[in-house]
């Protein structure tokens, strides 16, 4: 790997006719190499009475293809010791994998091959499902998910993030074979598919064989253009409860929507968010209910990114009986956190954090990788990394301020726990 | 063959009796480093269970020196990161920083070998957070069943009991009792520094005679269990609760990594459930869609998942399968399943290309675990926890060196179905008949 920072003249990147991108970064040192990407098909266009459409169908990818039954495919993939995985979000579907640099043609053929021409077995379809289902029940038993779940309900409305991309047990249910094949048949397709890579292979080599594979995948028929509906933030508080029966702990989730990811503010926040409930143990909030309090082992805040709607949370595990006083405490950090401005120590030290770490989090292939998609995703420049440092030295204290009164509105905070009945 | 070339290693003794392990590696300007206590839940005594991972907790609240926020923001404010796990056989600490940083750790592991404060205001508020940590596993009936099965897969070893303590024990451990076993097991004779990385390993060596020099060692007397080799035959595990989704355990036991059998186990292994990986960061994974069990069971419509953990201990463990199973699905149906496959395995020697795959697949995951700097720090002490560091540099060539005779006699010898303990999990609210 070099030692300098990855920038436009290290990343190659490479445009194709059928309107996929390819961004390759070498580690020459490395005998393996990993891949990470995204593509269009997303969960947000399931149709209410069918939700988890998307996420079944990218399920169904991966147990066979027209030429491959589920166990010669496999068979491919792990005798070499590789692995391929794909995935459904709300806005789109990516994929990643990892294989020995020798293997990376036939990977990304397997990859085009699955893409391309799923089998979609009335066998399979029974397996996956019955698999989907169980996963739902499982989710149903697990406090945090609950409460994930319960505070997107409650934070999106009628926004299709509402819901779980995988669905409910109802709807799943709905599904049928057909859908399956004509949800790929109208959102599959090259156009728009990122793929980012980091490895023992030469970015140029790589190019060669990303051209012979899903760079020469031709489109078929025009894909469908939804566009993601409008969001409309909650005008008023909602505190929810899930009650779980058997549990020795409940999980909660306070938050709020998150500026978005491509502005200033998200900049701003991200800085505030490392104060709030980040650094070191984890932040003023790991301080309260943690090392304080010794309330929880597990609190954390998260600002979410993407290029839809996101939220920025504060989430904790506890003793079903200290559930409100860990609220209340979260409640009196979000207090100070939008009435005073943060010290210059600890904004100090969250940007030398910032800065320290820029170098750490490349440390491996899928830390490059990743970095590559963040790249594409947002359509920074190549040289993003090099331009991170004056964006984070740039933020103040009055900023991180001002911003956390505009999206910590204390008067509409969406609370949602799950656990022992309250 | 090996690929995981050991030149650059450096190994050297300190007169109070701490090892050093140094690798310099200079792909990134990153360092990473390791220290190793040859002490965990392994050595603890009944009642006095959890004492190793609380100290390891305590290890962070501050030293006479350092407070706990200084520690905090020695890591943090340069952009590293740290933290620290305790297993049964050892309690390890890290720091993964940037190289021009790396001093400043190892004057941290200097210090708190010796000067942790373990204030008994946080040792109260360490208790709760440690409960708190525990009730989030109880949250989940997989760690119910997997404690259950545990303490039923040893007789009076350690290995029987959950790393994090029993709540009772939790509930009586005493400031003393943790301050007395941070100073009788936190001795340089009983730790390994491991540093990998963009460093000049001259320097660091005369760092740490520095800085780790002057501590005096004393006697450490670690209690050693005696292994135990068999399981009570026919042992089952029963319990049931709120849900859907029923879940079936089966646990053999395991040789030591340091058995001869451990590297046709790990074939065995592969081959029945899929091969783990014995790396800890970054280090990807192998689906094993292909392994006899997923095959028979998942791709037959029986359970939905299934995956197998074999670790590397110092005694006698065990390996253990996990399947989760459908609402109207039979756990005594799945268990006759995985009887199947295990029949099989016991029946004939693998073929060639079965046992090839299997160590393309080991070298795959080596590759994946070495392409950041710190799985190497983190590789270099924990080979050393329970055999050495010829145990990683070799554990190819040896895989290699497995014959399908091995295999089968070693399929024989530990998956015997009198010598297992089964686990089920039973969900009230399932549909079917289970």
């Amino acid at each position: 790997m070099n030692s300098a920072m990855p920038d436009s003249s290290s990343i190659l990147r490479a445009e194709f006719n059928n309107n996929s991108t390819l961004l390759a970064y070498p580690n020459l040192t490395s005998p393996a190499v990993y891949f990470s990407g995204f593509m269009r098909p997303g969960a947000f266009t399931d149709p209410v009475e069918k939700r988890g459409l998307a996420s079944f169908t990218t399920d169904m990818l991966m147990t066979g293809t027209k030429n491959l039954t589920f166990q010669k495919l496999h068979d491919k993939i792990e005798s070499i010791g590789a692995s391929l995985s794909i995935g459904t979000g709300h806005l789109s579907s990516t994929f990643f994998g990892q294989c020995l640099s020798e293997d990376l043609e036939t990977i990304w053929n397997l990859l085009l091959e699955v893409l391309t021409q799923p089998s979609f077995t009335e066998k399979q379809f029974k397996r996956v499902r019955n698999q989907i289902l169980t996963s739902i029940a499982v989710q149903n038993q697990d406090t945090a998910e609950m409460a994930s779940q319960e505070f997107n309900r409650a934070l999106y409305g009628a926004h299709p993030y509402a819901n779980p991309s995988i669905g409910s047990a109802q709807s799943v249910a709905a599904i049928q074979l057909e859908d399956l094949r004509a949800f790929h048949k109208d959102n599959y397709g090259p156009d728009g598919l990122v793929m980012a890579f980091c490895g023992g292979i030469d970015p140029e080599k790589a190019r060669q064989i990303f051209s012979r594979t899903l760079g020469n995948w031709q489109p078929g028929q025009k894909l469908s253009q939804a566009e993601l509906p409008a969001f409309v933030p909650p005008t008023q508080a909602v505190r929810s409860h899930v009650a779980l029966e058997d549990k020795a702990q409940s999980d909660v989730v306070i938050g709020v929507p998150a500026p978005k990811t491509l502005s200033r503010d998200f900049q701003v926040c991200s800085i505030g968010n490392t104060i709030l409930g980040r650094y070191g143990m984890m932040g003023r909030i790991g301080k309260a209910l943690r090392e304080k309090n010794g309330l929880a082992y597990e609190v954390a805040s998260y600002l979410g990114a993407g290029l839809g709607p996101t939220t920025w949370t504060i989430e904790a595990g506890v003793n079903p009986d200290n559930l409100e006083k860990a609220i209340d405490l979260l409640r009196e950090e979000l207090r100070k956190f939008i009435n005073e401005p943060v010290t210059q120590n600890e904004l100090e030290d969250v940007k030398a954090q910032a800065l320290g770490r820029l170098p750490l989090s490349l440390e491996s292939n899928a830390g490059i990788a990743s970095m590559l998609v963040s790249i594409e995703r947002y359509h920074y420049s190549l040289d993003h990394l090099k331009e991170l440092p004056a964006i984070i030295e740039s933020v103040s204290a009055d900023e991180i301020l001002d911003a956390a009164q505009r999206y910590w509105d204390l008067d509409k905070l969406i609370i949602a726990s799950a656990g022992r009945a309250v | 063959m090996s690929t995981i070339p050991n030149q650059n290693l450096i190994q050297y003794q300190l007169q109070n009796g701490l090892r050093l392990m140094l690798k310099e590696i200079h792909t990134a300007p990153v360092t990473s480093t390791w220290i190793w206590y040859g002490i965990g839940s392994r050595n603890e005594q009944p009642g006095k269970t959890g004492l190793s991972h609380w100290v390891e907790h305590m290890q962070f609240k501050g030293t006479r020196k350092y407070s706990g926020e200084d520690i905090d923001n020695l890591v943090s404010r340069v952009g590293g990161y740290a933290n620290a796990f305790t297993s049964p056989d050892w309690t390890t600490y890290f720091e993964t920083m940037p190289s021009d940083h790396l001093r400043s750790t190892l004057e941290l592991e200097a210090d708190r070998m010796v000067n942790s404060r373990f204030d008994p205001d946080e040792v109260e508020t360490e208790r709760t957070v440690i409960l708190s940590e525990r009730e989030g596993s109880e949250n989940y009936p997989e760690f119910r069943l997997d404690e259950a099965v545990q303490q039923r897969a040893f007789q009076a070893h350690p290995y029987r009991n959950e790393v994090l303590g029993s709540k009772d024990d939790l509930r009586a451990t005493t400031r003393d009792d943790l301050y007395q076993h941070y100073r009788r097991y936190y001795q340089p004779s009983n730790a390994i520094l491991c540093v990998a990385g963009d460093f000049s390993a001259d320097q660091v060596r005369d760092d740490v005679e520095e800085l780790f020099g002057g501590i005096p060692s004393m006697p450490v007397t670690t209690t050693i269990p005696i292994q135990e080799d068999s399981l009570n035959p026919g042992d089952l595990v029963e319990m049931e609760g709120p849900g859907e989704a029923h879940y079936l355990e089966v646990a053999w036991r395991c040789p030591a990594a340091s058995d001869p059998d451990f590297f046709a186990y790990s074939i065995l292994e592969s081959v029945l459930s899929g091969p783990s990986s014995l790396n800890m960061f970054g280090s990807g994974s192998i689906g094993n869609r292909t392994s006899w069990l997923y095959q028979a069971l998942v791709e037959e419509g029986q359970a939905v998942s299934v995956f197998g953990d074999l670790s590397a201990n110092i005694d006698p463990g065990v390996y253990k399968v996990f399947t989760t199973i459908q609402p109207d699905g039979d756990p005594a149906a799945v268990l006759g399943i995985v009887d199947e496959q295990v029949a099989r395995l016991k029946s004939r020697e693998l073929s060639v290309t079965e046992l090839e795959r299997a160590i393309k697949q080991a070298r795959a995951l080596f590759a994946y675990g070495c392409d950041n700097i710190t799985n190497h720090g983190f590789w270099m002490g924990y080979a050393n926890s329970f055999s050495d560091y010829e145990w990683f540099t070799n554990y190819l060539p040896r895989l290699s060196a497995v014959t399908p005779s091995q295999v089968l006699s070693t399929a024989r010898k530990y998956l015997r179905e009198d010598q297992r303990v089964v686990g089920i999990y039973r969900a009230r609210n399932s549909r079917g008949a289970a």
